[in-house]
């Protein structure tokens, strides 16, 4: 069983917080939040966000955000409660830029990145890349941690048809330069064209051959000659990629899960879950976002119809207070009946995520609840709010 | 105001709905499925990702169905395309032989090959759905399927996915795999026969988001969009007569007793939340309209979500009314 942990030590000690989860739970907006928390608590903290639909630039209230990361001004980190020891940037990756770093950084010659660049694939293919989008973010993570300018990086991960594509994704890219077909892709052989297919392996040949009928040749040979100038740069790749690893899995890196409220995010929550566990990885905690809480002490009441004297009480009252012309009988049953609505919605969301949580809370993780508030979360001071709540979560009764 | 020249969702013959994670697209084309096949249409409903949602939402004892697909209902057929099937399928169609398709896509290194490959998948997905699309039965021959509705993957890069032909179509000179994705490309910018069907949430980031995609996918990809579905929208709380009704609440004494029901503190807050929630949904399903310059259908908001195929019937006329400007 691993050591309890609660936000408050997150937010103090780790250098790396992922937030993973499904798209549309709002982890772009829980993660600039968690890095704005520790900002408040005098740390130098950057969240780097993936999303191409340009959530962070908006919810930071930044017009557009580089490849670099942004400084958010001193005069509204004051406004936020930001002190003087703290401060916050923030970072979108631009993806196209993102890989030509990667190449510009991993060729051994300018030759080569001159090659990779011209390469026509290489000009459809390097956003598609399987994984460069994820592995070009973790490789930002790394190169922000080296850099040593922050001591606290929140990154938010881009929504992936599976769960840890981000930190797989390297090992894919890996895998796939070291594969027997794309060795011989690249070997010098292939240029001569096909009759070089004769020097492969006969199932090998058959690939080639299914692959050059379904394609045409010049498809293979511009193919081949991108996968040669990717090659020659695996090696720093390869290093690099085991480095970036190691710093997401270990003691300084954490990870935490954001959820969205209902019975379906609750699923997909408890996949990633599972996901996350079979691979190692530790979970400080789970944040559902926009969850609707009763707003008093104790839980919604029950289901039951209410009494006609409560009803008529409030129907008097309302009468009293708004006069006679009032429709008051109307607005007393609208209100019972707004009551009787909102209390279901938020046994609802307590109901669908109650597995959930009695799983985590198992685990020693932290379990943290963000209230749906009656505006979308924008702006740095609707932030601000997020941000008091994932700081309250500890006090909760 | 009704919006002019509109065709019903019924008269394609292929529907992509579209939308980020969590905006309801799966309900929204699962509904749609149902609709077209109660207005007597033989529809095929398809999905694209590993986990298969559709038949359970329609049929909570229907079976998976799988790249075979299986019957849902009389006329509503699913399936779940994945890819490496439909790759093996379509290499089978060009080279005859299917002992030779199994040797290669069972080849380990073909394998590793195509797990890190781009585009393919996006590529031989929509292909199958162009061959669904072409499918004849009976005599005279008819379409095996009046309509097909594609639940489009949720992913980050919206409709990326439908510029898959595109970039093949100029970045493959020459050859099948060249002939063949200007087929799909032609099926998808075809507007007599396709459509894109864009589903949001009226909040202020989502509405932003569509008007990007709409743009995108009309005047990029010159695929026909028409109208956006404005999904989980929370209707008018209170009658008109007492639309202020957390004003009126948020002047008695918060502490009054009124026995089994919640304070007048607790009764304001319930009602305001309900009340802004619905003018914000209205607020951002006009901008939406604004922004993207489409007419909207909106569907209610359904408490904790979809649990019954009884709920995904109620949503069928909504889906299927003409879409509006609102204002």
């Amino acid at each position: 069983m691993k050591p309890n942990t609660n936000i408050d030590a997150m937010l103090a000690e780790r250098e790396v917080i992922v937030c993973v989860g499904c798209g549309g739970a709002g982890k772009t907006t829980v993660a600039a939040a968690l890095a704005l928390e520790a900002a408040r608590r005098g740390r130098k903290a950057l969240v780097l966000t993936i999303d191409p639909a340009r959530r962070l630039a908006d919810a930071m209230g930044v017009e557009s955000l580089g490849n670099r990361p942004q400084a958010i001004p001193r005069e509204v980190l004051d406004e936020l409660g930001v002190p003087e020891a703290g401060n916050l940037s923030a970072m979108m990756l631009d993806m196209k830029r993102t890989f030509d770093d990667l190449v510009e950084r991993f060729a051994e010659s300018e030759e080569v990145r001159d090659r990779v660049f011209a390469n026509s694939i290489y000009q459809h293919v390097s956003n598609a890349l399987a994984g460069s989008v994820e592995y070009s973010a973790m490789e930002k993570v790394f190169e922000m941690h080296q850099s040593a300018a922050f001591d606290l990086i929140v990154v938010d991960t881009p929504p992936a048809q599976h769960a840890l594509d981000f930190l797989e994704a390297p090992q894919r890219l890996l895998e796939f330069l070291d594969s027997r077909l794309v060795k011989m892709l690249i070997h010098p052989a292939f240029k001569a064209g096909r009759f070089g297919f004769r020097l492969f392996h006969r199932a090998t040949q058959k690939v080639l051959h299914v692959l050059e009928r379904i394609t045409g040749i010049g498809f293979l040979e511009d193919l081949s000659e991108f996968l040669i100038a990717f090659d020659a740069m695996s090696v720093g790749f390869r290093d690099r990629a085991l480095r970036v690893r190691a710093l997401l899995l270990g003691p300084r890196s954490t990870f935490v899960l954001v959820s969205g409220p209902g019975r379906i995010s609750a699923g997909h929550a408890t996949d990633f879950l599972d996901h996350l566990e079979a691979y190692g990885v530790s979970l400080a905690g789970v944040l559902v976002n926009r969850v609707r809480v009763w707003p008093s002490q104790g839980p919604p009441p029950t289901d039951e119809p209410p009494r006609s004297a409560d009803v008529e009480a409030l129907r008097d009252a309302l009468w009293a207070s708004e006069g006679a012309g009032y429709p008051a009988e109307l607005a007393a049953e609208a209100a019972a009946k707004a009551a009787t609505r909102y209390a279901e919605w938020v046994r609802a969301d307590a109901r669908s995520a109650q597995p959930l949580r009695e799983r985590v809370e198992a685990q020693g993780c932290f379990w943290g609840c963000i209230p749906e508030f009656e505006r979308d979360v924008h702006d740095l001071s609707s932030l601000g709010r997020v941000a008091d709540r994932i700081a309250g979560q500890d006090e909760e009764p | 105001m009704a919006a002019d020249s509109q065709r019903s969702l019924l008269e394609h013959r292929l529907v992509i709905v579209t939308g980020k994670g969590g905006t309801g697209k799966t309900t929204v084309s699962a509904t749609l499925a149902l609709a077209a096949a109660r207005a007597g249409l033989r529809v095929l409903v398809a999905e694209m990702g590993p986990d298969e949602q559709i038949p359970r939402l329609l049929d909570p004892r229907a079976p998976q169905a799988g790249y075979a697909g299986c019957t849902l209902l009389p006329g509503l057929r699913a399936i779940r395309i994945d890819p490496f099937e439909a790759l093996a399928e379509y290499l089978t169609l060009q080279l005859g032989v299917r002992a030779v398709v199994d040797a290669v896509v069972h080849n380990k290194a073909f394998r590793q090959l195509m797990t890190a490959a781009p585009g393919w998948r996006e590529l031989i997905t929509l292909g199958k759905i162009w061959h669904l699309a072409q499918l004849d039965i009976g005599d005279p021959p008819r379409p095996e399927f009046d309509l097909i509705v594609v639940d489009a993957p949720a992913t980050g890069h919206g409709v990326a996915f439908l510029d898959v032909p595109r970039v093949v179509v100029s970045a493959v000179r020459a050859g099948p795999l060249h002939a063949h994705s200007e087929r799909v490309e032609q099926l998808l910018e075809d507007p007599e026969q396709t459509l894109v069907l864009p589903v949001a949430l009226a909040e202020e980031l989502p509405a932003r988001e569509i008007a990007e995609l709409t743009d995108r996918v009309r005047n990029e990809m010159g695929i026909s969009i028409d109208r956006v579905i404005v999904n989980a929208v929370v209707e008018a709380p209170f009658p008109a007569e007492v639309s202020d009704l957390d004003e009126a609440l948020g002047r008695l004494d918060g502490d009054l007793d009124l026995g089994a029901l919640p304070s007048p503190r607790v009764l304001t807050r319930c009602a305001r939340y309900l009340r802004s929630r619905h003018e914000l949904n209205r607020r951002f399903a006009v901008e939406i309209q604004h922004t993207t310059g489409l007419p909207i259908v909106e569907l209610p908001r359904i408490a904790e979500g979809i649990q019954s195929p009884d709920q995904i019937s109620s949503l069928a006329s909504a889906l299927l009314a003409n879409p509006v400007f609102l204002e």
